[in-house]
């Protein structure tokens, strides 16, 4: 009895998740099992899943950070404009991109280390220091697209970027052209384990992981905290702008007003449904996962439904997902 | 028949009986004083009787009734408040607010702050307070919230008042303001519980006095039957041999540690010491004296405002934890649940966190670490059913043993151990005490600050005393006894 107890706690997200696979598997064996469907349903997700994994260490710590959709707008922003002046300085789309991809990531690492600094080292509530991201790096991305869509001038490297992968051997879309496993969807599995490894097996991730716990002991046991915090945001900055390259390079374009809104809540949904508890110390990676692929299951569900439940409904029901995962986990500490 | 009444109270905690079939009564209209050393049970009774904590098997009686308080509420429904040590007070709200927090009186809802204010008023005039109902707790004085505490109590018709240290915040002006009040209260029948560690004070204000020791009842006395000498001696009374290890001499001869007027934010003022290799050296002091603050200020825990550090004969700064453990010191904390351990994690984790980076070659060795681990469970003998099990379902005296371990892992050579036995059965103390005298003889200099004095007296060759945040006095060998060390601490001349 006690030994199902503790199953379930461990793999509780991963159950949930098979469990609603098969059920919506079994009533449309035929759109769900399709490996078209099957690679939409991760690939749509690259960019939230890429960003909760790192809101997963940021959370771990005892933080949060809603600025990441502002961040990731912003900082494809800022990576288009950087490739429309390389494309036109030097014409190599090659090294243009790579210039744009520097950018990208180079500019939201520096948005994670701003907020890093902000609640690390000046103190301010992770809650209010990165609200002020979501606000301001938001608004920074509408001017500078005048509130418009800034579009890319690279017309075959971000596409082939952004779409392309590796072919999977006999399996075709419905156009006929192979299934690839596209570089985003590698791009996040790479970013997982680089977090689950960082999180596991070094020093920094011992260190997240007691500062979050108690800040206070850690303090008394040596261990640099506010170093801790920041590098924890900091690294937030990181994969955002990972999460920005994957999503900029599939659109080709960025919409200021509308590019990675919400990231933040469903890439913290993603971290809750997966059991890290928000007041910290605690959290696994693959349980992040699972709650992403969790949110996109429901997602494509009830898009496939879309002729039997509205799609305006699929906040609510990812609502009470989100809910039903919070209560069972209260229910299974007490 | 008294109003109330303990009997056969027994509160028990993994390791540790804190209260042993203690039975008491409390009369109206009676000041009775409860001493005893820290550790002696009174705090736990005083729990018992606020409705803090539930007896593992006992009464309490009211009105002849046995009754069962399992909150606050329960309690002051039956007439019995506590005043906090530190006040339980809402700074952000108005003294009225305060005082009826909880209870707020008004229909539908909405607030009769009129009728509020007014009745606070009339508490306030009993216990003669002079402050408006209006103002905001956080603009008051210490002394000034305990009036406020102790209206909010009378407002709820306490018969029991329970003060725990009342004193201990206020200066000599305002203590005789509250014993004024306090005389004033027991005329008008309010039965006060008054726990202190100042022996003249319970001296001078209580009828009744009662000595606790591990958890039993010594004895209840009248006012006049005990001096404070004696009360000193009734409280301690047991024979050292059994709980401490043979002294050794310390030599005495290579000076590890010198500290020359060290200056914190607000304490300590101006204190100095030294400390050899080898030596136990002790501090003693009543709580918040300041000892705890001199070595969070040393180990760069809390800033050092002035003062000069001598280590191994170079001058250091020590400005963090990380700087001072590299330069060979560690600090056990006395507040091991809240920032000596990290309750959820493991064994493991727990002892290797201040020295990772000895089992990172870049990357954490799993296995190396739970090696460690195993290694301090088996050399401290640490009750863990396994290393990976979380603290925090660890005996008191086995997470203070891992707090202990993961600070030796840094193979310190000054150890400074912050109340090491508080909260620790008497087994568990007594293994503690052997390996401090363990790691002095290897040549470690250890400082252990501490609230029983029997401990100080058992285990150190030398002894500072803080008061008020300086050392007032230093005691060596023969020199230090508990009257010796009393004497300093409470800044009384000796019975």
């Amino acid at each position: 009895m006690k030994k199902w107890v503790e199953f379930f706690e461990r793999y509780g997200v991963l159950i949930a998740f098979v469990l609603l696979f098969v059920i919506s598997a079994a009533i449309r064996p035929d759109v769900v099992l399709k490996p078209e469907n099957l690679k939409n349903l991760v690939n749509q997700n690259v960019s939230v899943g890429i960003i909760a994994i790192g809101m997963t260490l940021v959370i771990i710590t005892g933080g949060i950070d809603l600025s990441v959709g502002s961040m990731l707008a912003l900082s494809s922003a800022l990576s288009l404009l950087a490739l429309r002046k390389a494309v036109g300085d030097h014409g190599s789309e090659a090294a243009a991109s790579l210039i744009a991809f520097l950018v990208c990531v180079g500019s939201a690492a520096a948005m994670g280390a701003f907020n890093g600094l902000m609640v690390a080292y000046a103190r301010i509530v992770p809650f209010i220091a990165t609200l002020v991201g979501l606000v301001g790096f938001r608004s920074l991305c509408s001017g500078i697209a005048q509130g418009g869509e800034i579009r890319s001038a690279s017309d075959t490297v971000f596409p082939a970027l952004g779409n392309g992968g590796l072919p999977v051997p006999f399996l075709h879309i419905d156009g006929g052209g192979p299934l690839v496993i596209t570089y985003g969807m590698l791009l996040f599995v790479g970013c997982a384990f680089a977090a689950g490894f960082v999180l596991n097996w070094t020093k920094l991730g011992r260190h997240l992981i007691a500062t979050g716990a108690n800040e206070r002991a850690a303090v008394y046991s040596a261990v640099p905290t506010k170093r801790v915090k920041f590098i924890a945001y900091a690294l937030m900055g990181v994969f955002t702008g990972l999460a920005a390259f994957a999503q900029v390079t599939r659109m080709n374009s960025v919409a200021s007003g509308t590019m990675g809104q919400y990231y933040e809540l469903d890439a913290i949904a993603a971290v809750v449904i997966g059991g890290t508890s928000l007041s910290g110390g605690k959290g696994r990676i693959w349980a992040t996962v699972a709650g992403v692929l969790m949110l996109g299951l429901i997602s494509n569900i009830l898009t496939i439904n879309s002729d039997k439940i509205s799609v305006y409904y699929q906040g609510a029901v990812k609502g009470g997902i989100i809910l039903a995962a919070v209560l069972l986990q209260r229910s299974r500490s007490e | 028949m008294p109003r109330v009444q303990v009997q056969d109270l027994v509160v028990e905690f993994p390791g540790v009986r804190a209260l042993d079939r203690v039975s008491l009564e409390f009369q109206p209209g009676v000041v009775h004083g409860i001493i005893g050393e820290n550790g002696a049970g009174k705090s736990t009774l005083m729990r018992v009787l606020a409705g803090l904590q539930f007896p593992t098997s006992g009464f309490v009686i009211i009105e002849g009734c046995p009754v069962a308080l399992r909150s606050v509420r329960d309690s002051i429904s039956q007439g019995i408040s506590m005043i906090h040590q530190e006040l339980n007070l809402v700074d952000e709200l108005t003294v009225a607010e305060n005082i009826f927090l909880g209870k707020e009186i008004g229909r539908f809802g909405l607030l009769d702050k009129a009728e509020i204010c007014a009745l606070a008023e009339k508490s306030l005039a009993r216990v003669g307070a002079q402050i408006s109902a209006k103002t905001l707790v956080g603009r008051l004085s210490i002394a000034q919230k305990q009036l406020v505490e102790i209206a909010k109590a009378l407002s709820d018709d306490a018969s029991l008042l329970i003060m725990d240290e009342p004193t201990a915040v206020l200066t000599e002006h305002e203590t005789a303001d509250l014993f004024a009040l306090i005389r004033q209260l027991r005329e008008s029948g309010v039965g006060v519980l008054y726990i202190s560690h100042r022996l003249n004070e319970v001296e001078a204000i209580c009828d009744t006095v009662t000595v606790m020791r591990d958890g039993r009842v010594v004895g209840t006395f009248e006012r006049g039957a005990l001096s404070p000498a004696e009360m000193a001696a009734q409280m301690v009374g047991r024979p050292l041999g059994d709980l401490f290890p043979a002294k050794i001499e310390s030599p005495r001869k290579k000076m590890v540690l010198k500290v020359e007027s060290l200056c914190g934010d607000p304490m300590p003022l101006d204190a100095s010491i030294e400390l050899c290799e080898g030596e136990i050296v002790g501090f003693a002091g009543l709580v918040g004296s300041g000892r705890t603050e001199f070595a969070e200020t040393l180990v760069g825990l809390r800033k050092k405002l002035r003062g000069k550090v001598g280590l191994f004969g170079s001058e250091t700064k020590l400005q963090s934890v990380r700087a001072s453990s590299s330069a060979g010191l560690a600090y056990v904390s006395e507040d091991r649940k809240g920032a000596g351990l990290i309750l959820p994690l493991s064994v493991i984790q727990n002892v290797t966190l201040p020295n990772l980076d000895a089992y990172a070659h870049p990357f954490l060795d799993a296995k190396l670490e739970r090696k460690a681990a195993e290694r301090w469970m088996q050399s401290l003998s640490i009750k863990a059913a396994r290393p990976e099990s979380a603290v925090m379902f660890l005996s008191g005296g086995n997470q203070q043993k891992v707090s202990i371990a993961k600070w030796l892992e840094r193979k310190p050579k000054i150890l400074i151990l912050d109340e090491p036995t508080r909260g620790v059965d008497i087994g568990a103390k007594r293994e503690i005490y052997d390996l401090i005298f363990k790691l002095a003889l290897e040549g470690m200099a250890c400082i252990v600050i501490s609230s029983e004095m029997t401990e100080l007296v058992g285990l150190c060759h030398r002894v500072y005393v803080f008061r008020e945040g300086r050392i007032v006095g230093s005691l060596a060998d023969d020199a230090i006894t508990e009257q010796a060390i009393m004497t300093l601490a409470a800044g009384v001349a000796a019975a």
